[in-house]
């Protein structure tokens, strides 16, 4: 009897240890990661700011009595797994959003909002109704949509993860030229006068004619390309996966310097008074010289920086991947804590009237006084389903 | 940076080593997986060999542990002691099966999200992973891992590669399968037969299929050490009948050394086995040598030879 019961305890260990095993990798399976989120930021115009929620929604809020307007959910291209992580549009894991997500940072021209899912769609919406003005493509879905769109010209540019770069017509959606590079695009593109600069995974950045898509010049560097370019007097600053930041010749594609992080610069540049302000995914922010790249200062934010920095007056303000909001006064070259939000930040702030907006990844959006760093009252991005 | 222990220890380690085994396998992220299971396999031999001889020796000790239940199946206690004499005797311990398994399981859940993370499927992915990264020109270039790999995206679920997944399973498990005529155990087995490689493979349908990758070979390999250590084991069809005519035998023959030192000693001698009779209980000769052909009792005719010292010097006093 004894070893009978012996025996069955040992078989429901068994069993137990199976279970334990599925469901260990069921939740594990889900580890930090895995599951697409998006990490829109904010782009503000006519007093209302635009943003990409986690629901897979365009949201609108009005910034002066915080009024908000949802959008129609953005359409899943995919049918998400069933215990585990599906890898396309929101992820099957408990506690994904349900909906597409965006990445991107909406992009305003006149009465339009254009903005891209990872669904591989680029939608166009009324900026006052928000409602679906045209769908690119109209059948179908391009990969994901990672990096954010620019409009410019009566275009809508963007690069995508078929490792093409796109150009459409900004009122009807209609594709006006594509350019292929050699892998997938995450990155977003900068228009400067009549071109545009965009990397891409197969280590180059590309300057090319923005009106007809002709490609004229390119670079490689070390490694993958996903951060944002960011031009200024005739110089294009990007980073790479090969941990250096370049200075590159936005005529001819020459190499001016290049700096060496600790990891990968995954934000956009900012340049003010002949000095280049780079945060890096080491935890640093990197002040260097435009004209040679020497380093001027640096300074420890003790996380990494994916979020890019946001411009108020003469001081630059970073947010760390731990929540926590800096400001860098580009006089003195000092570095304040202001405030720390305790959620974690990965999308590019935005500034508006002296306030910082921070899309965190709990649906919120925070709001900070860039000054004094006291916390505003935060505003939710759920919709009222 | 921001590392937990597990994450320090375990994770940064097996990731890093992906990454560079992925440079020099023709940056094929397959191959970079394929190659660390095969290391880890190699490393963890001992453990697995020893789980594997473990069952092995516990599937042996099966008929005398019926006959030991049958018998003292009124005297808990009594049973109790009799049982960790057997397992004494035999040096067989009851959690060496479950022991090397518990130790490896960490080392399994350490590939398997190291191999998730490495992968990277969506942005936050790779957005991730550079923290693990170590400070290697090789690492940070190679980044972001292609995800191409036969007929496969690594990133994506794949169904044929799930199927392989659950038949790799299923035989494995086929083969580790006890043999035994109890009805509860048999049903037991069946149980875990079927269970694990249907509930792995259906788990294949929704995760990316570099992770499919990592559990087809570790089975193959599983498999192989399997056949090395046990032969074809459950998945010879006649092994079950066999042993259940074994046990009979068994049973018999227990029996009849039982009876007289119940009866005082008496004088029942213990006969040496002839070789037609060693046949029977599932050994046959080839050349000079003896060979196993599956059974459940003493590994070879000589495993007397085994038994403590007084139970060697009792058989000799009674011949």
């Amino acid at each position: 009897m004894w070893f009978r019961h012996r025996r069955v305890l040992v078989g429901k260990i068994l069993l137990l240890l199976v279970i334990l095993v599925v469901v260990g990798l069921t939740s594990l399976g889900c580890v930090k990661g895995l599951q697409s989120i998006g990490w829109s930021g904010g782009a503000v115009s006519g007093g209302t700011l635009f943003v990409g929620s986690k629901e897979g929604r365009l949201v609108a809020v009005n910034i002066a009595d915080e009024s908000r307007q949802w959008s129609e959910p953005l359409k899943t291209s995919t049918p998400t797994g069933g215990f585990g992580c599906a890898p396309m549009a929101g992820g099957g894991c408990a506690g994904a959003p349900a909906g597409v997500a965006i990445y991107g940072t909406p992009a305003v021209s006149e009465d339009l909002v254009y903005i891209g899912g990872y669904n591989g769609k680029i939608y166009a919406f009324n900026s006052s109704s928000l409602a679906t003005r045209w769908v690119y493509p109209r059948e179908g879905n391009l990969a994901p949509i990672v990096g954010g769109l620019v409009v410019a010209q009566g275009k809508v540019y963007f690069g995508c993860s078929d490792g093409k770069v796109y150009a459409l017509d900004a009122a009807t959606g209609d594709r006006q030229w594509e350019f292929e590079t050699g892998d997938k695009i995450w990155a977003t593109p900068v228009i400067d006068g009549d071109r545009l600069f965009i990397g891409s995974f197969d280590n180059k950045l590309y300057a090319l004619g923005a009106t007809d898509g002709s490609q004229k010049w390119k670079f490689e560097t070390g490694g993958a390309i996903v951060s944002v370019p960011l031009v200024h007097d005739n110089t294009v600053y990007i980073g790479s996966f090969d941990r250096y930041l370049y200075a590159v010749d936005a005529t001819d594609g020459s190499l001016r310097w290049k700096f060496m992080g600790e990891n990968w610069f995954w934000a956009k540049p900012v340049v003010f008074n002949n000095t280049v302000y780079a945060g890096c995914l080491d935890g640093k922010v990197y002040a260097l010289d435009v004209r040679n790249g020497d380093k001027v200062a640096e300074f420890n934010l003790e996380s990494p920086i994916s979020s890019s920095p946001v411009m108020v007056n003469s001081s630059i303000i970073f947010a760390s991947q731990k929540g926590v909001i800096y400001t860098l006064d580009t006089g003195s070259n000092k570095l304040k804590r202001l405030v720390d939000i305790e959620e974690e930040v990965y999308g590019p702030l935005c500034a508006s009237d002296g306030v910082v907006y921070i899309h965190t990844q709990d649906l919120t959006l925070h709001r900070v006084n860039a000054n004094t760093g006291a916390i505003l009252m935060s505003i939710s991005l759920k919709s009222k389903e | 940076m921001d590392l937990n222990y597990w994450e320090l220890i375990v994770q940064q380690p097996v990731i890093n080593i992906l990454i560079v085994l992925s440079h020099y396998l023709a940056s094929s992220f397959g191959l970079a997986i394929i190659a660390l299971t095969i290391i880890v396999n190699f490393c963890i031999l001992p453990l697995t060999l020893k789980q594997i001889n473990a069952m092995k020796g516990m599937q042996t000790l099966q008929p005398k542990l019926a006959e030991l239940q049958k018998k003292y199946a009124k005297d808990r206690q009594k049973l109790a002691q009799e049982q960790m004499k057997l397992y004494k005797e035999s040096g067989m311990n009851p959690a060496g099966c479950l022991l090397p398994m518990l130790v490896q399981m960490p080392i399994w859940v350490a590939l398997f999200q190291s191999i998730m993370l490495s992968l990277a499927v969506a942005p936050e992915g790779l957005l991730n992973l550079s923290k693990y990264l170590y400070a290697w020109p090789v690492v940070y270039s190679i980044l972001p891992l292609g995800k191409d790999f036969l007929w496969l995206n690594l990133a994506k679920p794949d169904m044929f590669l799930a199927i392989l997944v659950g038949g790799t399973m299923w035989l494995q498990q086929k083969m580790s399968m006890p043999a035994t005529a109890d009805p509860k155990q048999q049903a037991q087995s069946r149980m875990m037969l079927w269970m694990m490689p249907l509930m792995f493979g259906f788990l294949c349908l929704s995760f990316p299929s570099g992770l499919a990758l990592f559990w087809v070979t570790s089975s193959v390999i599983r498999i192989a050490m399997q056949y090395y250590s046990t032969g074809w084991g459950g998945l010879v069809p006649s092994t079950a009948g066999k042993q259940v005519i074994r046990d009979r035998r068994y049973k018999r023959r227990i029996a009849l050394e039982e009876v007289p030192l119940k009866e005082a000693d008496i004088g029942a001698d213990i006969v040496e086995p002839t070789s037609t009779e060693e046949e029977e209980l599932g050994y046959e000769k080839v050349g000079d040598e003896w060979q196993d052909r599956g059974g459940g009792y003493p590994a070879r005719p000589g495993a007397f030879g085994r038994l403590p010292r007084r139970d060697r010097g009792h058989r000799r006093k009674r011949r």
